[in-house]
């Protein structure tokens, strides 16, 4: 059979136009299932035509469609298992994934604020502990500064206590309007020491000296300074077994043999 | 347009229309069911009617759906024929002279056509619509009688006052233009 011919004799046109006899109908199926070109001609007018009735295409009222729906037998249990499901697989996850960031958001608002909270305390911490740290010091050198300070009295209460302990003032002369200082004197050890109240400051190269006087005749009984820090109370190592009275002069530093009298600042007599 | 881009999965339709799936005759129906009731209106001219039988129609085809062979033709060409066929029998019923009936409606096709285009402005359509003015009119005119009218070969010829011989020669050429035209 030639299919050229066949195809171009205008049987599928009037077939797709539905415009054949039975017979005529059966013959063009026959031959479009067995040869490829009819059915592919075929195939082109039938989309012809389809397009050229969608010209046509008016929306139905949407009772027909109703009616339909009540009317066919559709698989209603497979249905109604089917049909939810995409509704759920759309909402489902789009819902679960904006709870995820939600979530997401929150928890890591909550830890930015958690970190800024933290970071405060810390700083907050470090400037208590700093000032802590300050007030210990000062604490600890003041505690330091008593302790010195009650050392210092305890030893000059230790020498107070001592029986045979005298104590004499002596009292600055016109070179010395101000001074005033203690002289501890005891009859029984022969020791003897002295507190300055208030004397004036020297020069390094020089220092008081403290002389006692034995039958008219002026005797070293040691240098001290004017003030020390250490020991409120200067012992001075010599050994007064009598004394008529107590003198002070300024002398080079380490002392003199002899007083220079120039230079007397007190005078204090023994009362026996 | 849209329906060309379903034919992949035209097979997986079918499958699942004979398991009686309802979303996919929901499918079938929103996708077809414009072209087929403007096929089916511009057979019967009558609102109510073309409703009725768009009805029935889609009833046929859920029926009949065992009845598609996919390998001697087009689901939406299947659906045409279906739709067609049912308009044109229900018209012979009821009117005993089919033929002078249609003659005296011809004035009103254009005036359907142009009440249908104004009520749904399809931009696809308009597109369609100036494609097909190309078409010539004596061969728009056959088309329409044979497609939409229901007319036999003899009884165009008669209509229009021309031989056999011109008829079917001039549905070739109209078909074969149709198809150039939507290339």
């Amino acid at each position: 059979m030639n299919v050229t011919e066949y195809i171009a004799s205008g049987i599928l046109e009037s077939y797709v136009m539905g415009a054949v006899s039975d017979q005529e109908r059966r013959e063009v199926e026959c031959l479009s299932s067995i040869y490829p070109d009819v059915r592919q001609e075929l195939d082109h007018l039938s989309v012809a035509l389809e397009q050229y009735t969608q010209l046509y295409s008016v929306e139905p009222p949407a009772s027909v469609k109703a009616k339909l729906l009540a009317q066919l037998d559709f698989d209603q249990p497979q249905e109604t298992v089917v049909r939810p499901m995409p509704v759920d697989l759309t909402t489902g996850p789009t819902y679960t994934y904006r709870l995820t960031w939600m979530v997401a958001a929150s928890i890591g608002l909550l830890v930015l604020l958690f970190s800024f909270y933290l970071l405060s305390q810390l700083r907050t911490n470090q400037n208590t502990l700093a000032s802590v740290r300050t007030s210990n010091n000062s604490l600890q050198s003041e505690v330091r500064k008593l302790k010195d300070h009650q050392a210092q009295a305890d030893q000059a209460l230790a020498l107070l206590r001592q029986p045979g302990l005298r104590t004499l003032e002596l009292k600055g002369n016109e070179k010395a309007p101000q001074g005033n200082m203690l002289v501890f004197w005891n009859t029984q050890t022969h020791q003897v020491a002295v507190q300055v109240q208030s004397l004036p400051a020297l020069p390094a190269d020089k220092q008081y000296q403290l002389w006692y006087m034995v039958k008219g005749k002026p005797v070293d009984a040691g240098v001290f300074e004017a003030s020390n820090a250490t020991e409120l109370v200067q012992r001075l190592n010599r050994s007064v077994d009598r004394a008529e009275a107590f003198a002070v002069t300024v002398e080079k530093r380490g002392g003199s043999p002899t007083p220079t009298l120039s230079t007397l600042l007190a005078l204090a007599p023994i009362s026996s | 347009m849209k329906r060309q881009s379903s034919l992949v999965s035209e097979s997986v339709l079918i499958e699942k229309l004979t398991r009686r799936d309802q979303q996919a005759f929901q499918w079938l129906y929103d996708q077809y069911s414009p072209a087929l009731y403007g096929v089916v209106l511009r057979i019967v001219r009558d609102e109510d009617q073309a409703a009725d039988l768009l009805q029935d129609i889609f009833v046929k085809i859920w029926k009949n759906l065992d009845a598609y062979d996919a390998s001697k033709g087009r689901l939406f060409t299947w659906m045409l024929n279906v739709a067609r066929n049912t308009a044109i029998d229900s018209l012979r019923a009821q009117k005993t002279q089919p033929t002078s009936a249609i003659r005296t409606d011809e004035e009103n096709v254009h005036i359907v056509d142009r009440q249908h285009n104004t009520e749904q402005p399809n931009p696809d359509h308009i597109g369609l619509k100036e494609v097909v003015s190309q078409l010539r009119p004596e061969r728009k005119q056959l088309i329409d009688l044979i497609y939409f009218g229901g007319y036999t070969h003899e009884e165009a010829a008669e209509e229009l006052k021309l031989p056999l011989g011109t008829v079917k020669t001039r549905i070739r050429a109209a078909l074969q233009e149709l198809k150039q035209l939507f290339k």
